[in-house]
């Protein structure tokens, strides 16, 4: 393959990394964007869902919680269709400390998040499974992202301007002349040979992976890692985010998305962004906090659990006790300045709710550097959902209802509606390696089966129309892995019955082979 | 006469209750839910090994094979199913010296030494050229991936196709249940068949769907075959799936017949009979939406199932109950060691349940048996990975076969 080139460089295809692509190629900026995996199998893809109202950093953070509240009010501008206007509550509960109510709503004023007292009976008419026994009770701007949704957005957006976001490859070393770095070595993690891409500046916006990119220029950015552990249980019993009135600790937010209530999350320092795997103590310790919340919340089904993974700068001035107190501010780190290597930004940090505002101040910093002066565009231009609008449940619905009226909607996924006219389309876009792909794109498998029918439909596709490198055995012992792997933290109860099924269905009657 | 209780509607209850009823005993059946029958592939695996009976006979305690009486158990066991699905229609074809050689709808073999007329006709030990079909619109069974499957075992694939299906109602899904009554209509397989034999020229094996007929199975199966002229065999979809569904209303209607009374939808809780100082039980007590009802009798045996059908409960601290008598369970109590690394591999809570004498009777705390008149049966006993040794049905029908001849003796 030839060298390519162009302006700007992105890596990393979370929230931060498409967004930045997303601001340049609006200021007509040249960019192209490397990911390693598919869009959301980092962070942007596990964490918990919320779009903050800033409610949660107004006693620890002010700055960060007066970013939200901004960026809040701009995202449900530009993108309405991923957002779902649930509202957020902050409720003190019997567990919590009653003097720090006063204090959290005096510093909501003075970070300009809105926030307005009900009485508890209100809140308890909204949300009727809440702990009866709460004392005092707030409304906030909270609301739910689907990071999905987001991510396909501007995924879209980017490549309608003719800029390129290329997925399943890899970045594995950069390039670097007169102490600057000018491009970067690629690997094609599907299929093809390595190649270069030489550019103007490169951006390192690997999540947590952003010390480990860094270090292939050799620089050293003083990160630590904390894993967040997070359980969607199968049902909404709540509609309204739940917050607990305290300062932030673990397991103290439910956030509604789509069809689960997410709970969250926990806080373990981990040594590598690969480091996901999940404790007893931190399920335990989230369902027992979120019965909290919701005293018969153990009646549910968890539908399943994975752990995202923060980055957390930790420059030496700051001796900080414990993660939770590290500032959860974004960093844009100009490497011109901090080691004197030109043409390497490093962007990170930060929540996926300020994921725009992390981008316009990268891409301002980028201009300054090549010499352009040309003015975001983010907050004023509406991000079109594309043709993934079929992403969001009641779109779906109602494409189905219609399709049933002339003829057969040909469902491969009844949890989630997905049908297959929706896979083949997906598999057109020549972005899917694999199984969990689809996933990611259409919620194939995210329903109350977590892939015992639709598995089988899916790899029968591929079989059909001959997709994907695995044969469609191995294709789909790799998504009933996937799948199975968050499951098994939750594995006893109601979750475990759902594994036996699953288990009975494809080693008993279908006889499916372990491993290649 | 003798009164028998027995708990759970799946294979392993509903071959007790017939065989106990036509032993002569007075038989109510009670289950809260249906049985896993409807994800069952409908046939009889004893072990999946060349020669089942061969393997079978070396097998020691605590197997409940072994416990249950070994082969010979087994032996009249089998002869009692045999004998019971002849009588409703449905001729069971092999023995336990030899596996059949099945396919199953992932292309992989499924060893197997019993299985329903249509499937057996399937076995890839005869080796002849198959050619594989699915249906336009049917998703739980794909030819593609039969055939990929197949391929790479080796054997000897004609071809795969997608078969059309003639006036389906608008606006349904298609499901194996709707397609099997569809197949019970004459006039519309008889289109159907005609409209598929100008794309069948030069096939002389057909295997297809197993969703050829509910009841009627056998009528459609031979009809289908002479229309076309050539030879059908059936391969199970994805659930529901119907030879499993077959052999569930089977055994039902000879429940029926034989005058079983069947008391469904409700939770059932054990009883001790306080006057025999805890050494029997006396009946259940059914949670019902009208109140607790109790029912009394001479016997009882649990045929409850293990995880999947709720014969036992797993708790996230690590314990697991039993939950009609909440018996003792021989388990792990970490609940991170309960299962195995791959998905489709083995699992160690599936040798969990429990111990059991030589009439089936549930060992309490210090190995005596819990109760002089309890006895359980299939997939609640401890000591055997059925997945793994290709062994669920005939435990369920050997230890339920030891469990009513120990509970009417
Ligand atoms: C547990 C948890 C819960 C959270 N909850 C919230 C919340 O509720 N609300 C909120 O606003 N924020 C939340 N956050 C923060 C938010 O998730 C992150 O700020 C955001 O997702 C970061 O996005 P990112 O693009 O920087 O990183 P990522 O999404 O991790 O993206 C980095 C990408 O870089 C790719 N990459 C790495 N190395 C290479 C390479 N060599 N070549 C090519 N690509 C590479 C990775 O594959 C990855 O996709 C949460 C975070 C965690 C951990
Ligand atoms: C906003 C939001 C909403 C969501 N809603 C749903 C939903 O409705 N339904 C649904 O099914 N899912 C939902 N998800 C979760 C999603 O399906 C995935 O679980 C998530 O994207 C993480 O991907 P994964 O499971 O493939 O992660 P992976 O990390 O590949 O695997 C998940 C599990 O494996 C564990 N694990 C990873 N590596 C190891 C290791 N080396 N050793 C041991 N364990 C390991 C992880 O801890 C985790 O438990 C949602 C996610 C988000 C962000």
């Amino acid at each position: 393959m030839p060298t390519l080139s162009t302006q700007v460089l992105v890596i990393g295809g979370g929230a931060t990394g498409l967004g930045i692509a997303w601001d340049a190629a609006l200021r007509g900026l040249k960019v192209i964007l490397l990911e390693q995996g598919d869009l959301a199998q980092g962070t942007s893809g596990r964490y918990h869902g919320l779009l903050h109202s800033g409610g949660r950093y107004v006693t620890s953070d002010p700055h960060s919680a007066r970013d939200c509240a901004r960026e809040n009010a701009i995202l449900r501008r530009i993108i309405p269709a991923a957002i779902e206007d649930t509202g957020g509550l902050f409720v003190s509960t019997p567990a919590d400390p009653p003097q720090f109510a006063d204090r959290w709503l005096e510093a909501c004023g003075r970070c300009n998040v809105p926030a307005q007292e009900i009485t508890p009976a209100q809140a308890l008419r909204r949300e009727p499974m809440l702990n009866p026994r709460i004392s005092r009770a707030f409304y906030v701007n909270d609301a739910s992202l689907n990071s999905f949704h987001l991510l396909h957005a501007l995924t879209e957006s980017v490549r309608s301007s003719g800029c390129q976001v290329l997925l399943w490859h890899q970045v594995v070393a950069l390039l670097i002349a007169r102490q600057a770095v000018v491009g970067a070595r690629v690997r094609p993690l599907a299929q093809g040979e390595e190649f270069s891409i030489l550019a103007d500046v490169v951006v390192n916006a690997t999540g947590p992976w952003t010390a480990a990119v860094a270090a292939l220029a050799g620089l050293h950015i003083p990160l630590t890692l904390g894993k967040g552990t997070l359980i969607a249980m199968a049902s909404r019993v709540v509609n309204t985010v739940i917050n607990r009135c305290k300062p932030p600790s673990d397991g103290d937010i439910i956030v509604p998305v789509d069809t689960v209530n997410v709970l969250g999350t926990t806080d373990v320092p981990v040594s590598s962004p690969e480091q996901r795997s999940i404790e007893p103590w931190e399920i335990d310790l989230l369902l027992a906090e979120g019965e909290i919340l919701i005293p018969s919340l153990s009646q549910y089904r968890p539908l399943r659990a994975w752990a995202g993974i923060r980055p957390l700068y930790r420059p030496q001035e700051v001796e900080a006790i414990n993660n939770r107190s590290i500032t959860r501010g974004h960093i844009i780190l100009d490497h011109a300045e901090n080691d004197s290597l030109g043409g390497l930004i490093s962007v990170f940090g930060g929540k996926l709710t300020t994921f725009r505002l992390m981008a316009e101040q990268t891409v301002d910093l980028i201009c300054r550097r090549l010499g352009i002066r040309s003015p975001s565009l983010t907050a004023e231009t509406p991000l079109q959902p594309g043709h993934r609008r079929h992403y969001s449940l009641p779109a779906r619905l109602t494409s189905i209802e219609s399709a049933r009226a002339t003829g057969h909607p040909d469902l491969l996924c009844e949890c989630e509606v997905v049908s297959k006219g929706e896979v083949l389309t997906a598999l057109q876009g020549g972005d899917v390696a694999e199984l969990a792909d689809l996933m990611r794109d259409l919620r194939l498998g995210m329903g109350p089966c977590q892939g015992t029918f639709c598995a089988y439909r899916a790899a029968a596709v591929l079989a059909e129309v001959g997709a994907g490198a695995q044969t469609p055995q191995q294709a789909l012992h790799a998504f009933a892995s996937e799948r199975s792997r968050g499951l098994s933290p939750l594995a006893w109860g109601t979750t475990l019955r759902q594994m036996a099924l699953q288990h009975r269905v494809y080693v008993d009657l279908l006889h499916a082979e372990v491993t290649d | 006469m003798k009164h028998l209780i027995v708990v759970g509607a799946g294979l392993t209850g509903l071959f007790a209750a017939a065989l106990a009823a036509a032993r002569g005993a007075r038989v109510t059946l009670v289950a809260r839910g249906r049985g896993s029958l409807a994800l069952s592939h409908g046939c009889i695996d004893l072990w999946a090994t060349k020669s089942p009976s061969r393997s079978i006979r070396r097998l020691r305690h605590p197997h409940p094979y072994a416990l249950a009486g070994g082969f010979p158990r087994l032996q009249s066991a089998l002869a009692d199913f045999i004998y019971l699905l002849d009588r409703q229609g449905i001729e069971y074809h092999g023995a336990p010296s030899r596996n059949h050689r099945l396919i199953t709808a992932l292309g992989t073999a499924h060893l197997t030494a019993l299985a329903p007329f249509s499937l057996a006709a399937g076995d890839l030990n005869r080796a002849e050229p198959i050619v594989v079909a699915g249906f336009e619109g049917f998703f739980d069974f794909s030819p593609h991936l039969v055939a990929s499957g197949l391929q790479r075992q080796g054997a000897d694939i004609q071809d795969c196709l997608t078969l059309p299906l003639i006036e389906l109602p608008p606006g349904r899904e298609r499901f194996a249940t709707d397609l099997a009554r569809l197949f019970e209509t004459p006039e519309w397989r008889r289109e159907l068949a005609r409209s598929w034999k100008p794309r069948l020229t030069g096939v002389r094996h057909l295997a297809l769907p197993a969703v050829l007929g509910l009841e009627h199975n056998f009528i459609v199966w031979q009809e289908l075959q002479d229309l076309l002229a050539l030879t059908i065999s059936e391969i199970p979809t994805l659930p529901p799936s119907l030879p499993g569904i077959r052999l569930e209303r089977a055994l039902r209607r000879s429940l029926s017949s034989a005058g079983v009374q069947i008391i469904e939808g409700s939770r059932a809780v054990g009883r001790v009979d306080g006057r025999s100082g805890g050494q029997l039980v006396s009946g259940v007590v059914l949670q019902t939406a009208g109140g607790p009802r109790l029912i009394a009798a001479d016997a009882v045996i649990l045929a409850t199932g293990g995880v999947l059908n709720g014969g036992l409960v797993f708790h996230e601290d690590g314990r697991v109950q039993e939950s009609v008598f909440d018996l003792p369970v021989a388990h792990d109590d970490d609940r991170t060691r309960w299962l195995g690394s791959d998905p489709f591999g083995s699992h160690p809570y599936a040798l969990f349940g429990l111990h059991v004498d030589q009439h089936m009777r549930p060992l309490g705390a210090n190995a005596k048996p819990a109760f002089e008149n309890l006895f359980a049966a299939g997939s609640l006993l401890a000591g055997a990975d059925r997945s793994r040794e290709g062994s669920r049905q005939g435990i369920d029908l050997a230890t339920a076969h030891c469990a009513v001849e120990a509970a009417l003796a």
